[in-house]
C-alpha cells in the first residue's frame, strides 16, 4: 500500500523534514545509552567518560549470558501471542464496535479489567492455574500468561476499527456472488488492516517487556531478555543498563518500523482511526 | 456473542484463582510434604547422591545483578560441578530473592510437591526466615555435605541466620560484612569509630547520608547504632526485648534527628535506595558509601564506577556480619544435583576463586585454619585489592546480626521518630 498520490516537489522536502525529525526523536535518547554502553569510568561533572570499555559487550557477547537463547525465546513469544491474539480479538472487537446487545458493559468491563487490574494482584494465581493447568514452565504456558495483560489492546483497537466500520460492503460483497471467504478476505481484512497491524504492534511490544508474568510463569526455565537482563538495570551498573537497553530496543524498534510501512494507505470501508 | 464469552474466561479465571488460593492455604505449622528423594535421602550414601546427580540439570535462582559474580557462577563453578560430577548448573537471575520465595510458594498452592521450578536459591536473613516458617524448604541437609567439614559449626554466624536457627536446612556460601567506603582523595582521615564518624558528620554539612529504610544497608547502618548507644552490646542479641528496645531507641532516633540538618539535603531526605546512593557517591556529592559486601568498593572501582583513589573502613568498635546461604526448595526437581553444587560451592578450590577481588572479592565461608598448608598458603596469597581490607582486619571487629524481630521494630521507630519528624 503506498500513498494514493504523488507528492510535489515541495511537499516532498516537508514530508522528508518531518521522517527525519521522528527518526532523530527515536534514536536521540538511544545516543547517551550507546556512550553508557561503552564508559569504563564517567563521573560528574564530566560530559564524556574518562575511560571507556567493552565490559558490558564483552559479558553479553559470552556463552555465560545466554543473551542468543533469550532473545530468540522473547522473538517467538513475542510471535506466537500477537499471532494468538488476532483470532481472538478481532471477533471480540467486532462484536463490541458493531453490535449492540444485552450486557454489552459488562462485556466490556471483563474484556478491559487487565487493564486496570495491576498484573501483580492476579499474578500468583496465574501461576498456580498454569501449574494445574500442566504448562507451566512452558513456552505455551508464557504465551498464555502474556495474553492476559496484552489481549485488551488488540481488543480496543479492533473496537475502534470495527465502531468506524460499515459492514453494508460485506453484504454488497455477498449479493454479487462472493463466498463467506472471500468476503473476508477481499472485503473485511483490508478494510481492518491498518488497525490490524496496530493492534498486533501493541500486543507484541507488551509481550516483548513482561518480566515478572514470565518469571513467575516460566520458573526461569523459560529465558527472555527481560528475565536475563532487568536484574543490571535495578542494580545500577550503567554500562550493563547501556548495552542491555540497546540489545532490548533493537528488535522494538524494527517492528515499529515495519508496522510503520504497513500503516501507509487507508483502504475503503473504514473512515478513520478515531477513538483507537 | 461467542467471542466475548471466550474473552471473558482469562478475567473468570483470575476471580477462580483468587478464591481457590484463599481456600487451599496450608494450615500454618504443617510439614512441607516429601517427594521421593526425600524419603530416601536419610539412607543414601554421599557416593550415591553423586551418582544419582549426574546428567541432572540444576536451577540455581540468584540476584543476578552482578556480572561478576554471574560470570563465576556460570562460568567457574558452572565448568567445575560439569566436568566433575556431570551435573548442568543453570543460573537464574532474578533482581531479588523473594520474587522466588512467591514462585515456591505459588507451586505449594498448587500442589506441586516434586518437580518445582527452584532447585538451589541464593538466601539469607528474611527470605529463610519466610521459607522455614512456611516450610518450603528441603532438610536439614547440610550436615551431610562432606565439605562441611571446612565449616566452624560452633560460629553463631553459621548456627544463626539473622538469629534464626539454621538447623541444616541451608549451607554456607560466603561471608560478608558491613563496611564503609570513601575517596581518600577527598577524605583524609576517616573517622574510625561511630561516635566520630557523627561529629565528622557535624563538621561536614551535606556530605553524608544514609540510605532509607526499608532499604537493606539503611536498615543495616541503622543497627550500628543501636549498638553504639546500648550499654552492654549483650543486651540487643537474642529475642527481641521490648523493654531493652524502648530505653535505646530514644537515644537514637535523638542522635538521627540531631544530625539530620547536617545530612545530603538537610536530612529532608534520604536516597531511596543503597544503588541511587552510590550515584551520589560516585558523583562526588556524597563522601561516604556504605554496604554490606566488603568487596563492593573493589568491584566499583574494577567496574569503574568508583575512582582508584577508593578506601573501605570498618569502626574499630565494630561492624555487623552475616553469612549468605543457598538453600534447596521442598519440591525442588533435582535435588541430588543440587547437594552435590551446595557442596561443590563450599570446596576450598571454590571459596578461593570466589575470593580473588577480579573475580567477585567475597569472603570465604569456610574457615581457612582447617585448611591443610598449602591450600592455606594459597588463600594467603590472594592480592587484596587495594579499595578492600583484608579479610582478618574485618573478623577482628565482627558484631553479630540482630534477629529479625529486631529489624522490624527499628525500621517501623524510624519512618516514626526520623522520617516524619
Amino acid at each position: 500500500m503506498g500513498s494514493r498520490f504523488a507528492p510535489c516537489d515541495g511537499m516532498k522536502a516537508v514530508h522528508t523534514a518531518v521522517i527525519a525529525g521522528i527518526v532523530v526523536a527515536v534514536l536521540l535518547p538511544a545516543i547517551p545509552l550507546v556512550i553508557w554502553s561503552l564508559s569504563g569510568g564517567w563521573w560528574f561533572p564530566r560530559l564524556l567518560p574518562e575511560q571507556w570499555s567493552l565490559r558490558s559487550w564483552r559479558y553479553l557477547a559470552s556463552p555465560a549470558s545466554r543473551v542468543a537463547e533469550a532473545t530468540r525465546n522473547s522473538v517467538i513469544i513475542a510471535l506466537v501471542t500477537t499471532a494468538v491474539s488476532v483470532p481472538l480479538g478481532v471477533p471480540a472487537g467486532r462484536a463490541l464496535g458493531l453490535y449492540r446487545f444485552r450486557g454489552k458493559r459488562f462485556a466490556e468491563a471483563l474484556v478491559f479489567a487487565p487493564l486496570i487490574v495491576p498484573s501483580l494482584a492476579v499474578i500468583m494465581g496465574v501461576q498456580v492455574v498454569l501449574i494445574r493447568a500442566g504448562i507451566s514452565a512452558t513456552l505455551i504456558g508464557v504465551v498464555v500468561a502474556h495474553l492476559l495483560p496484552a489481549l485488551p489492546y488488540m481488543v480496543m483497537v479492533m473496537r475502534a476499527v470495527f465502531s468506524a466500520y460499515d459492514p453494508e460492503y460485506e453484504q454488497q460483497a455477498r449479493s454479487l456472488g462472493a463466498t463467506r471467504w472471500e468476503t473476508l478476505l477481499h472485503v473485511t481484512a483490508p478494510a481492518i488492516l491498518p488497525g490490524l497491524v496496530t493492534g498486533a504492534l501493541f500486543v507484541f511490544l507488551i509481550s516483548w517487556s513482561q518480566y515478572a508474568l514470565t518469571l513467575l510463569v516460566g520458573g526461569g526455565r523459560v529465558m527472555t531478555l527481560p528475565v536475563l537482563l532487568f536484574a543490571f538495570v535495578t542494580a545500577g551498573d550503567h554500562a550493563m543498563t547501556g548495552a542491555v537497553s540497546l540489545l532490548f530496543l533493537a528488535p522494538a524498534l524494527l517492528v515499529l518500523g515495519v508496522s510503520a510501512r504497513m500503516l501507509g494507505g487507508r483502504p475503503a470501508g473504514v473512515s478513520g482511526l478515531e477513538g483507537v | 456473542m461467542k467471542s466475548i464469552t471466550r474473552r471473558a474466561v482469562p478475567m473468570v479465571l483470575c476471580t477462580v484463582l483468587a478464591i481457590a488460593i484463599s481456600t487451599s492455604l496450608p494450615a500454618a505449622g504443617s510439614r512441607a510434604p516429601a517427594d521421593d528423594f526425600a524419603r530416601r535421602f536419610p539412607d543414601l550414601g554421599w557416593e550415591e547422591i553423586v551418582s544419582e546427580a549426574r546428567g541432572q540439570r540444576v536451577f540455581f535462582t540468584m540476584w543476578g545483578g552482578s556480572e561478576p559474580i554471574n560470570r563465576f557462577v556460570s562460568e567457574f563453578v558452572a565448568d567445575r560441578v560439569r566436568d566433575r560430577y556431570g551435573v548442568e548448573l543453570v543460573m537464574v537471575p532474578v533482581t531479588d530473592a523473594s520474587v522466588f520465595v512467591n514462585a515456591v510458594l505459588g507451586e505449594r498452592l498448587a500442589g506441586r510437591i516434586s518437580g518445582g521450578s527452584v532447585d538451589l536459591m541464593w538466601i539469607n536473613g528474611e527470605n529463610f526466615r519466610t521459607m522455614r516458617q512456611a516450610d518450603l524448604l528441603f532438610g536439614p541437609y547440610s550436615h551431610r555435605l562432606p565439605n562441611m567439614r571446612y565449616v566452624n559449626t560452633d560460629d553463631p554466624a553459621v548456627r544463626f541466620d539473622f538469629g534464626f536457627p539454621v538447623d541444616g536446612f541451608e549451607s554456607p556460601y560466603g561471608s560478608a560484612q558491613f563496611v564503609l567506603i570513601y575517596d581518600a582523595a577527598r577524605v583524609a582521615q576517616p573517622p574510625r569509630t561511630m561516635g566520630s564518624l557523627l561529629d565528622w558528620i557535624r563538621a561536614n554539612p551535606g556530605r553524608f547520608t544514609y540510605p532509607a529504610v526499608p532499604d537493606f544497608t539503611g536498615s543495616v547502618f541503622l543497627r550500628h547504632l543501636f549498638y553504639h548507644v546500648a550499654d552492654d552490646p549483650e543486651e540487643l542479641l537474642g529475642p527481641f526485648d521490648p523493654v531493652v528496645f524502648d530505653r535505646l531507641a530514644p537515644r537514637v532516633w535523638e542522635t538521627l534527628r540531631d544530625i539530620a540538618p547536617y545530612l545530603w539535603r538537610q536530612g529532608r531526605t534520604y536516597p531511596e535506595t543503597s544503588t541511587a546512593m552510590q550515584d551520589l557517591f560516585a558523583n562526588g556529592e556524597i563522601w561516604f558509601d556504605m554496604n554490606y559486601n566488603p568487596a563492593h568498593a573493589a568491584n566499583m572501582v574494577e567496574q569503574g564506577r568508583y575512582p582508584r583513589t577508593t578506601r573501605t573502613m570498618v569502626f574499630e568498635d565494630g561492624t555487623i556480619g552475616a553469612n549468605h546461604f543457598v538453600a534447596i526448595p521442598f519440591n525442588a526437581s533435582a535435588k541430588a544435583g543440587a547437594l552435590v553444587v551446595a557442596n561443590a560451592l563450599l570446596d576450598p578450590e571454590v571459596q578461593l576463586e570466589k575470593s580473588r577481588p577480579a573475580v567477585w572479592g567475597d569472603f570465604p565461608a569456610i574457615d581457612v585454619t582447617r585448611l591443610d598448608p598449602e591450600m592455606r598458603a594459597r588463600f594467603a596469597e590472594v592480592v587484596r585489592h587495594p579499595s578492600s581490607l583484608p579479610p582478618e582486619e574485618l573478623f577482628a571487629v565482627r558484631l553479630s546480626e540482630l534477629q529479625a524481630d529486631w529489624l522490624e521494630a527499628i525500621e517501623a521507630g524510624w519512618v516514626e521518630y526520623v522520617l516524619q519528624r
